[in-house]
């Protein structure tokens, strides 16, 4: 792999992951000042940012936090909400078979929702495009890296401003995220049979959502629509 | 500062994503998959995505049904950052006339 192509890989994947990123920074913001209000300070949230770096558990622990926070209640929660990335890895590594264990462990610490969903994406394009590697190494560096400073510094902007935000959720930024993982969904698009397990999930999620308290919709959504797809797949 | 509780809190946080961050691809890493495998894991990613974002199909609020509708007639067509500018300017102004 030469130099120039490195580069450009690289570019390229920042490219991809620029919009998202104004959807990213109001909710850091969002976050951070939640968290000071709760009582965290400056430097509790730019280590909770910078070693958790993964925003929705981020969110359900400054909802738990207080004086002494349930450490164990925080970190089972913490494991419900990120179970997800147990699948997400998953799909990933088959991609991943020609990269050395040692490169990739270090990689995957900065795989977060979006910077997953666009790596991915790209990594199935490719595929279905017959480009070897499949899984370009510096687009996913590409993308995934630029997240981490815009998390983890807006968060601390939101901590240090914090109540002069103001409800910064009444702007329309609650729709910046499921507008997000939409265009994400439309770029894995591959026909109806897909499709209809995402229906499965979303149809599952929603029930257990409005049923049970907790995170727990995502969990069961995802089982539900891999279960589908695997029972539809024995029937085929 | 950082007190000694809310250390030990966040590092297990961090110690439990990390973890689950690994384990998809430590489990699966030397595996061949087969026909019916591949077919899950070609759709899980989508599961993933749809199941983080499903409680905003059903929000008590109508105008962010709306502005949900708006947008995903928008991501039909429109690249993503006008996708995502039009949802939060939808239900921006939405908030306003509604």
């Amino acid at each position: 792999m030469t130099h120039t192509h490195t580069r450009s890989e690289i570019l390229r994947g920042a490219k991809d992951a620029l919009p998202i990123m104004f959807a990213v920074a109001p909710y850091a913001m969002v976050l951070g000042a939640q968290a000071s209000q709760v009582g965290l300070s400056l430097v509790e949230v730019g280590v909770m940012t910078g070693l958790n770096f993964a925003g929705g558990s981020e969110f359900a622990a400054i909802k738990l936090w207080a004086a002494v926070p349930p450490m164990l209640t925080i970190v089972l929660i913490t494991l419900l909400i990120n179970s997800r990335h147990i699948v997400m890895g998953a799909a990933l590594a088959p991609y991943l078979q020609h990269l050395p264990k040692r490169k990739v462990i270090p990689a995957l610490f900065f795989m977060a929702d979006e910077g997953w969903a666009i790596s991915y994406a790209d990594t199935a394009r490719r595929s279905l495009a017959q480009q070897q590697p499949a899984f370009s190494w510096p687009y996913y560096w590409g993308v995934c890296l630029p997240f981490y400073p815009v998390w983890v510094g807006f968060a601390l902007v939101g901590a240090a401003i914090g109540p002069a935000l103001g409800n910064i959720e009444a702007y329309g930024f609650a729709m910046a995220f499921p507008a997000v993982f939409i265009v994400l969904l439309r770029s894995m698009w591959k026909g109806p049979q897909l499709a209809c397990s995402w229906l499965v999930s979303l149809l599952v999620a929603i029930l257990v959502y409005l049923t049970v308290p907790g995170a727990w919709f995502v969990f069961a959504g995802v089982i539900a629509g891999m279960l589908f797809t695997y029972l539809r797949a024995v029937a085929q | 500062m950082i007190s000694m509780a809310a250390l030990v809190t966040i590092v297990g946080m961090a110690s439990a994503t990390y973890t689950t961050r690994l384990a998809g691809y430590l489990l699966l890493r030397k595996r061949k998959l087969g026909p019916r495998a591949r077919a899950v894991m070609e759709a899980a990613p989508g599961c993933v995505l749809i199941s983080v974002i499903a409680p905003h199909f059903v929000s008590p609020h109508p105008e962010e049904l709306i502005a949900l509708g708006i947008t995903l007639v928008a991501a039909w067509r429109l690249p993503m950052l006008f996708t995502v500018a039009l949802g939060v300017a939808s239900l921006a102004v939405l908030r306003l006339i509604l």
